[in-house]
């Protein structure tokens, strides 16, 4: 099935129909995406500033990581759950959209960063350091994340 | 110029001599939740007033029915980014002009209309909608239907 | 019309509050920054309070997360008050009459003044609980309230555009 379909299927589940016919359900949804968006956010930010030895340069980057992981996942969780049920909303609008393309292009190269290069990176820098690989590392969640949000701004406004 | 009201409910518009001053921002992000694609307006009005703002645009028209009772209607628009990706500029309309606005009525049945397409006094028409908004119009591109005021298709 | 509406009035009929609102670009880039900046200010003190509610980096004392959270914290402080004192600026008259402006800016207050009452009381003694995986009953109290009370400025945010 193509996936124009899809998004057309998704229009027409009851999710989408509530979705659509609702006055306060896309505010109340999108509430709980910002919301996740913050818990998510920080996570990244308290990450990236530590492998760019801007915070807790003493304490252990693969303990921290180890902490926030769960909140990140449960974030990004929330985030898709909510993502999709606003898509369901105007799903033919966002399938024409190219900032929501951008977005889920910029978001699959993030989440698919935060588990590979980014995880590596924080494995490798010891304490009290930050190196070259780690700021490499750091930049690029920050500017892939950073793209996501302001991709997703985009949606709305163009 | 012949002037016109294409709706159903002709008596409940009668009715209301609208002080739309206070026309409430809605900020729709579904056509539907908002605006009744069942009830299409054809608008044919003076332009009374222009709100070119953020975060939606208004502008207000008089229109006058058949048995000369002038009615204020408001108009919701894109905001000024948007509009002028379109080919509209904020001075573009003035007080007086006349303007047909083709839209959908609100569904709390107020003299609101999302405004579709709008013709310029010089002829020349803008569509509102975005492409895949699922509103009346709405087929995909950013040029919308030839003619948005008929049924949305889905 | 009440001294503050007028106030409203004027800031709202301004040049630059009428430039912010008739903007193609300015009033969506200000926006913007204000709904991402939510990242920068309400995601960095929700970690401290997640960390008093014995919910993450429990292996870091509440002392080390507050040095190293604060600081964002308070830049996002800075960044989220001049993005909407600007969109306030375009929007003042019709604010002014806003529920869920009005409401917004209540709950902005009390969460101001949550930390005021935190700090000058149980946290003054945070020393002797900084390690403890699960703060202090005062200090989780403190810590929900922050929760709840930004959960609820986003809430009032987003609502706004719907009165």
């Amino acid at each position: 099935m193509s996936l124009r379909l899809w998004f057309i299927a998704l229009s027409h589940t009851a999710l989408g129909q509530f979705m659509q016919n609702s006055k306060w359900g896309f505010a109340i949804v999108e509430t709980f995406h910002l919301i996740a968006l913050a818990v998510l956010g920080g996570c990244i930010l308290l990450l990236d500033l530590r492998l760019l030895g801007f915070v807790l340069k003493d304490e252990s980057a693969v303990a921290l990581s180890r902490g926030l992981h769960r909140l990140f996942l449960g974030s990004l969780i929330v985030m898709v759950f909510s993502g999709i049920a606003m898509v369901s909303e105007e799903a033919l609008k966002c399938f024409a959209s190219p900032a929501f393309r951008w977005k889920m292009a910029l978001l699959a190269v993030a989440v698919g960063f935060y588990f590979t290069v980014h995880r590596r990176a924080l494995k490798s820098v010891a304490k009290g350091t930050a190196t070259l690989q780690s700021r490499t590392a750091a930049a690029v969640s920050l500017i892939l994340w950073l793209g996501v949000g302001v991709a997703g701004r985009a949606i709305g406004l163009i | 110029m012949k002037t016109h009201i294409g709706l159903v409910r002709n008596a409940a518009l009668a009715a209301t001599l609208a002080l739309t001053a206070a026309i409430p921002a809605l900020a729709h992000h579904s056509f539907a939740a908002e605006f009744d694609g069942s009830k299409p307006v054809r608008l044919v009005g003076k332009i009374t007033r222009v709100e070119w703002t953020n975060p939606h645009s208004y502008f207000y028209v008089d229109v006058t029915n058949d048995k000369g009772v002038s009615t204020n209607w408001g108009c919701e628009g894109a905001g000024p980014g948007a509009l002028s990706r379109r080919g509209w500029k904020k001075g573009d309309l003035k007080i007086g002009d006349t303007i047909v606005v083709d839209g959908y009525r609100a569904k709390d049945g107020s003299n609101l209309v999302d405004a579709r397409r709008v013709t310029f006094p010089d002829g020349r028409t803008v569509y509102g909608g975005t492409p895949g908004d699922g509103g009346p119009g709405d087929n995909g591109t950013p040029e919308g239907a030839p003619n948005a005021a008929g049924p949305a298709k889905h | 019309m009440p001294l503050l509406q007028q106030l409203c009035q004027l800031l709202y009929d301004s040049r630059i509050g009428t430039l912010i609102r008739e903007s193609d670009y300015a009033f969506s880039i200000i926006e913007s920054v204000h709904v991402l900046g939510i990242t920068l200010l309400i995601g960095t003190i929700a970690l401290l309070d997640l960390r008093m509610l014995g919910l993450t980096l429990r292996h870091l004392s509440v002392t080390r997360i507050a040095r190293a959270v604060l600081p964002l914290t308070w830049t996002g402080f800075v960044v989220m008050f001049v993005s909407g004192f600007l969109l306030f600026w375009a929007e003042a008259a019709k604010n002014y009459t806003n529920p869920a402006f009005r409401t917004k800016l209540v709950l902005l207050l009390l969460v101001g003044l949550n930390p005021l009452v935190f700090h000058t009381t149980i946290y003054r003694r945070v020393h002797e609980w900084e390690l403890l995986t699960i703060s202090p009953w005062r200090a989780r109290v403190a810590a929900i309230a922050s929760l709840t009370l930004w959960t609820g400025i986003i809430a009032a945010g987003r609502a706004i555009a719907y009165f």
